[in-house]
C-alpha cells in the first residue's frame, strides 16, 4: 500500500518536491533543485522503485533531464538530453513533457520545437522519433505564445496521442512509428478556416483507461466574439472524442469561459473531468474569482468548485501542466499558479487549501503515491 | 604541420559538474573551433552546455580568449597559441 504522497513542482526557479502522508494534511517541501533554472515538465514514475524526472530548461547552457531515485531527495542529470541530429538544423529549446512508456526504463519527451524523442534507458540516451519529428507538417507548425511545444503524450496500447501547440492533435496507431493529424472538429480561432486539418492550438489532452476511445481536450478557446473570416466559433475550447481522437465535439456549454490550459480526468471516474476556465484576454481567473470546474457526466454539465479559494481580487493563471490528481480513494487535486501558490483540492476538489503560498511561478505539478 | 598547443580552459562554477569538478581543463587546439571539437570528444556534457546540437555557441554563453570576446577576434576561427586561456562565461541576465 502506498504510504506517502509525493509532489514534483516545476517552477520558474527550479524544481521543488513536497512530501506528505496519505492524510495530506500537510506537506514538507524540499528544493529548489536545479536552482534558478526553469522546470517545465516533471514525471513521477511510480512503477516499481519510484523515479522522479524533471526537465531543467537552462537558457544559458541548454536543456537537461534530471533524475532522482531517492524520492526527490537528490537529483542528477542523466547522461544526455534529447538533441536533434547535427544535420537537422533545429536546436532544442525546451522540454515540455516527460512520459513513461511500456518498458520499465522507457521514457518519452515532447520538446520545443515540437518533436518527439524516446529513451530506452531512463533518459541516458535518446533517439528522435522520426514519424512525428519529421512529419510532413512539422516545418509548417507555428509557435504559440509559449513556444512551439509538444506538451502532451498519451499512450493507449499501440496508440500514441501527441498534443502540439500550435500543431494540433496527432495520432499514431503503430506505437509511434507514424503519425497522422487527427483534428476533425477541433477549431482554430486564429485561422481563416475555422476547422483546419492541423495547426490548432491544443492546450491539453487527457484520457482514462476505463473509457477506451474517449479523450478530452482543452483547446485554445475564447473565440466566441470573433467576427473575422470564417465567422464566430464559440465553444471550441473544451472538447471530447469518443473515437480515439479521430473526431471531436464541444463540451464547453455551461462553462464561464472555454479558454483554459489544464484538463484532468478523475483517477477513478472516467466521466469526471476538471478544467480551470480563464478569461481569454488576460488568461486569469474570471472576475478575479478562482474556481475549478468539474463535470461528472463527461462534459454534459459542469459544477463550479471554489470553496476555499479567494472570492475576489485573485488574478492568477494555471498553466497546462499545473493541475494533477492523486490516486487515493478520495483523491486530492493539486493546482499550481503563476503567482506561486500550490493549492490542494480535497475530496476531489470539493474544498481547497493553499499548501504553499510563496513559491516561484509554477509551471507544472505532478503527484504520485509512493 | 603546426604543433597543436595545450590550451587552458576556465570552466565556470555552474558547469564544473560537466568537467569532473575541474575549474580548468587543458586541451590541445590551435583554433577556438578546434578547442570546442576537442571538448566535445573529452567532455561531451560540457560541450553540450556551450554549444547547441547545430554546433552554434549558445546565445547566452560568452567565450573569451584571454580578455577578449571571440566576436572581437576571429570568432571560432580565432587562432590559439602558447599561453592562451579560453574563458567560458554565462552572459549576465536577470528576472
Amino acid at each position: 500500500m502506498p504510504e506517502r504522497v509525493l509532489l514534483a513542482i516545476g517552477t520558474k526557479k527550479g524544481l521543488f518536491v513536497a512530501e506528505g502522508s496519505k492524510t495530506r494534511r500537510s506537506f514538507d517541501l524540499r528544493g529548489p533543485f536545479s536552482p534558478g533554472v526553469a522546470v517545465y515538465s516533471a514525471l513521477i514514475d511510480a512503477r516499481g522503485k519510484p523515479t522522479v524526472y524533471a526537465s531543467s530548461c537552462n537558457p544559458f547552457f541548454g536543456m537537461k533531464v534530471l533524475r532522482s531515485t531517492d524520492l526527490g531527495k537528490t537529483f542528477k542529470e542523466t547522461k544526455s538530453a534529447p538533441a536533434f541530429p547535427k544535420e537537422d538544423g533545429r536546436a532544442l529549446a525546451n522540454i515540455w513533457s516527460l512520459a513513461s512508456g511500456d518498458g520499465k526504463k522507457d521514457l518519452w519527451a515532447g520538446v520545443e520545437p515540437a518533436s518527439l524523442f524516446k529513451s530506452a534507458d531512463g533518459g541516458d540516451t535518446w533517439q528522435m522519433v522520426e514519424g512525428l519529428s519529421n512529419h510532413a507538417h512539422a516545418r509548417k507548425w507555428q509557435p504559440g505564445n509559449g513556444g512551439l511545444c509538444l506538451h502532451t503524450l498519451l499512450f493507449d496500447g499501440k496508440r500514441v496521442h501527441a498534443g502540439i501547440s500550435t500543431g494540433g492533435h496527432y495520432l499514431s496507431d503503430d506505437g509511434g512509428a507514424t503519425f497522422a493529424a487527427s483534428n476533425q472538429g477541433v477549431g482554430a480561432g486564429f485561422n481563416p478556416d475555422p476547422y483546419p486539418e492541423f495547426g490548432q492550438c491544443v492546450h491539453k489532452i487527457a484520457r482514462h483507461d476505463d473509457a477506451p476511445g474517449r479523450l478530452y481536450m482543452q483547446n485554445h478557446g475564447g473565440w466566441g466574439e470573433w467576427d473575422g473570416p470564417g465567422g464566430r466559433r464559440p465553444d471550441i475550447g473544451v472538447l471530447r472524442s469518443d473515437d480515439h481522437g479521430r473526431s471531436w465535439r464541444s463540451i464547453a456549454k455551461g462553462l464561464p469561459s472555454d479558454f483554459g490550459f489544464p484538463l484532468v480526468v478523475h483517477p477513478h471516474e472516467a466521466d469526471t473531468i476538471y478544467v480551470v476556465p480563464l478569461e481569454p484576454a488576460t488568461r486569469t481567473c474570471p472576475k478575479g474569482s478562482p474556481a475549478v470546474w468539474r463535470s461528472e457526466n463527461g462534459g454534459d454539465s459542469w459544477q463550479r468548485l471554489s470553496k476555499g479559494f479567494p472570492k475576489k481580487d485573485s488574478f492568477f493563471t494555471v498553466l497546462r501542466d499545473a493541475l494533477d490528481a492523486d490516486r487515493l480513494k478520495s483523491p486530492g487535486l493539486y493546482l499550481g499558479t503563476t503567482t506561486g501558490q500550490l493549492w490542494i483540492g480535497r475530496d476531489g476538489g470539493e474544498s481547497w487549501d493553499c499548501l504553499f503560498d510563496s513559491l516561484p511561478p509554477i509551471h507544472c505539478v505532478k503527484v504520485a503515491t509512493v | 604541420m603546426n604543433r597543436v598547443e595545450a590550451i587552458t580552459v576556465e570552466v565556470p562554477g555552474p558547469l564544473r559538474a560537466a568537467s569532473g569538478g575541474a575549474a580548468r581543463v587543458v586541451v590541445p587546439a590551435h583554433t577556438l573551433r578546434g578547442l570546442l571539437e576537442e571538448l566535445e570528444r573529452r567532455y561531451p556534457a560540457l560541450h553540450r552546455s556551450i554549444c547547441d546540437e547545430t554546433g552554434k555557441v549558445r546565445p547566452h554563453v560568452n567565450l573569451f580568449v584571454n580578455q577578449q570576446h571571440m566576436r572581437d577576434r576571429e570568432g571560432l576561427d580565432t587562432a590559439l597559441g602558447p599561453g592562451d586561456v579560453v574563458i567560458i562565461l554565462p552572459a549576465v541576465s536577470g528576472g
